[in-house]
């Protein structure tokens, strides 16, 4: 048998023999266990459930029955956002962003319905899911397992004696990384065996999933390394737990709970109302198609007029109200786009800040390696606002144009009067024709690049980590 | 880590130490400390406090280098190859560090796989009783076990190590008289077998029944040595007279 197998052996035996060492290792993996159960039952009913209001919104929309193409576009349709399988694991800003959104003509409206507003308020405490068992609670049993790896032996005296024996100083620090890593190992079970779950059963990624567990592999990998470095580098066991939980506190606590609010205060954004107060204004801005002295859209009309060769929109082929909504909506949407840019240029500086604290946390990069790759994240819900954005103007510019086609100026005139109402109507079959909406989920390029940063981190963490430990032993070595 | 079946040159001495100087910062611990000790022969280092003996200790295992002089042990020098030389040695510290979470037998085979070496329950059981260890404490763990039999279980596992070093470090503290004297027994046995033991102790009356050699450790040399037998034997009254208070006042 290897020194470092015998070391990692004696390490379990301990901790077999240790009755706390056992109840609390099972409280975690019991925990996992109910973690990765009850995100996988919850993200299948909530699934489920927007699936179901999605095709119940379809189906009011395709159910309206035969009127005026504009109506329709006030009418609207709600969009919901699908959840990826892989929310399971890690649920991100899912919970705080919002998850449907009315889409209709001239506005850009936002998610709503977030998880968060429509709980009690300890879910803004944190949910238990695999994401947060892993990320908040596995590194402490780590840290209750491991403390006194090596502080013991040198408290006790034992640690003389296996050097007197022959064991060298890099195989007892190996040794009690693999026997402390075999403990990450297990936790990490239940929630590999969930992530396998949604590759299988919910169609996950399996890219995704395989990365996000090797990334939470890679994070507790770092957690081990601390918690044997803190162990070898600090006379007492007592002196290394105190360092270690003070550690965790910091890093896995208060930083990733304070680096919102830093960014926050470093890149504000603006307000909603501020938002919808400045939109209009600019909305406003843009001119009255009314007007026919308003500089766009008499140039509009005439350019319209051009390229039908006729000398009056009353000689048009088409319905030069339906343009006129066509023009309105893509002049609107140009605004809207515009704002929507600034607002994510915004988030996106304030991501920027959030992600530097990974350097002092790894925690605070695990959660955007996670909900990267979970597509959970910021970025993530910014791809679904853009492609419901994309599906409003779709649909809005459709119905416009079947204004513009099949509903003469003539008819659109009577529309005000309830007696000729119906002559301005269009068939209800136009209806069932209008495409759906199926966002797609990001890729695992999108994903994997998402994560990248965060990973990057991880990455200089663990070398870190080693190399002190290097350094530890080397120091060890040298002493008595 | 190496086990003990290093092949040794019965030629050589099986510790030496010449002119061997050790410092920490500015301070000289170890000043040309200087003796050999052969197979078959114990040798006692006696001295105070702060005398060197730990620094010794340390140095001849390897823990510790050393600024001048040379060490060797069956030849091999600590300070290159302290775990070759470590595979030469059983240490056997003051206060005997065993893991409490194992049994007395668990203990023996746990640093004995550290040590590479591997011992049949028959020969670990001889060797616990041969160290006086009573036999319902074999399997027992270590946890309420007294000072005297931790010690006990530790000389098994030296015994059982089969080197042709040993090193004790106050190895009777903590026995009670006739523990102290079945201790002694047990060195003369393993003298008698051919091993090189090397005692450190500040008990000058504890060392005169078995020790071949006594070296009086003083600031970090040897400042006098006695011999056991032949006509320069040592007299214990004067040496009593000699170094008794002083160490026992240390």
């Amino acid at each position: 048998m290897t020194p470092l197998i015998l070391i990692a052996r004696e390490k379990w035996r301990l901790m077999r023999r240790n009755r706390v060492a056992v109840i609390a290792l099972a409280l975690v993996l019991l925990l996992s266990t109910i973690a990765a159960v009850t995100s996988v039952a919850q993200q299948a009913e909530t699934a489920a459930l927007r699936a179901h209001f999605q095709q119940e919104a379809d189906a009011a929309f395709a159910a309206q029955p035969s009127r005026h193409p504009h109506r329709m576009v006030h009418f609207g349709q709600f969009a919901f956002k699908p959840v990826e399988p892989l929310a399971a694991f890690d649920p991100g800003v899912d919970p705080f962003t919002g998850t449907a959104i009315f889409l209709e003509g001239h506005r850009q409206n936002s998610a709503n319905f977030g998880d968060v507003r429509q709980s009690s308020l300890l879910v803004r405490f944190g949910q238990l899911t695999p994401a947060f068992v892993l990320q908040i609670l596995a590194p402490l049993i780590l840290i209750f397992l491991g403390f006194g790896a090596v502080a013991r032996e040198r408290d006790g005296g034992t640690l003389v004696q296996l050097r007197a024996h022959g064991m060298t100083i890099a195989a007892l620090l190996t040794g009690k990384a693999i026997a402390l890593g075999a403990i990450g190992g297990l936790i990490l079970v239940p929630a590999g065996a969930a992530l396998a779950w949604m590759v299988v059963v919910h169609g996950a990624s399996l890219p995704a999933a395989t990365l996000l567990l090797a990334s939470y592999t890679l994070y507790l990998a770092i957690w081990v390394g601390g918690v044997i470095l803190a162990s070898a580098i600090m006379r007492q066991a007592r002196s290394a737990l105190i360092l270690l939980v003070g550690a965790w506190l910091t890093t896995a606590i208060l930083v990733p709970r304070m680096a919102p609010d830093i960014a926050g205060a470093v890149q504000s954004l603006p307000t909603r109302l501020e938002s919808e107060v400045a939109v209009t204004r600019d909305y406003r801005a843009i001119g009255d198609s009314h007007d026919p002295n308003d500089p766009h859209f008499a140039a509009f009309r005439t350019a319209v007029l051009k390229k039908y060769n006729v000398a009056r929109v009353e000689d048009l082929p088409v319905n030069y109200a339906g343009l006129l909504a066509v023009e309105g909506e893509r002049l609107s949407a140009e605004l809207f786009a515009r704002y929507a840019d600034q607002l994510f240029a915004q988030e996106a500086r304030q991501s920027d800040i959030m992600n530097r604290f990974a350097l002092v946390s790894p925690t605070a990069a695990i959660r955007q390696a996670s909900m990267a790759l979970a597509d959970t994240d910021r970025a993530a819900h910014r791809r679904f606002l853009g492609q419901a954005e994309a599906f409003r103007y779709d649909l809005v510019q459709r119905l416009n144009m079947l204004e513009a086609t099949d509903v003469t100026a003539e008819n659109d005139a009577k529309g005000d009067d309830p007696a000729t109402e119906t002559l301005s109507r269009v068939s209800q079959d136009h209806w069932r024709s209008m495409p759906t909406f199926h966002p797609r989920p990001s890729g695992i390029e999108t994903r994997a690049k998402g994560a990248g940063p965060a990973l990057g981190y991880l990455v200089g963490w663990l070398l870190a980590i080693g190399a002190c430990l290097l350094f530890a032993g080397r120091r060890m070595g040298n002493g008595r | 880590m190496k086990s003990a079946s290093v092949p040794i040159d019965q030629a050589t001495p099986a510790v030496h130490l010449r002119d061997v100087r050790v410092r920490r910062g500015e301070r000289i611990i170890l000043d040309s400390l200087t003796f050999s000790v052969g197979r078959g022969e114990i040798y006692a280092l006696l001295g105070g406090n702060g005398a060197g003996k730990s620094t010794a200790i340390a140095t001849i295992l390897g823990f510790l280098p050393y600024a001048g002089g040379a060490v060797r042990v069956c030849g091999d020098d600590p300070a290159r190859d302290g775990y070759r030389v470590r595979g030469h040695i059983a240490y056997l510290p003051e206060n005997v560090a065993l893991y409490e979470h194992l049994t007395a037998v668990e203990n023996i085979a746990y640093f004995l796989a550290v040590a590479g070496q591997r011992r049949s329950p028959d020969a670990v059981m001889a060797a616990l009783n041969s160290s006086g260890l009573q036999a319902e404490a074999h399997e027992r763990r270590l946890v309420g076990f007294s000072k005297g039999m931790r010690q006990k279980v530790a000389i098994a596992l030296a015994i059982l190590r089969e080197v042709p070093v040993f090193l004790l470090d106050e190895p009777t503290s903590g026995l009670d008289p006739s523990a102290s004297s079945d201790f002694n027994a047990l060195l003369l046995r393993l003298r008698n077998a051919g091993a090189a033991i090397v005692m450190v102790t500040h008990d000058l009356l504890g060392v005169v029944d078995c020790a071949d050699r006594i070296g009086f450790l003083e600031s970090g040399r040897i400042a006098d040595e006695a011999v056991a037998s032949g006509p320069d034997r040592f007299d214990l009254r004067e040496l009593h007279a000699r170094y008794g208070k002083r160490v026992l006042a240390a």
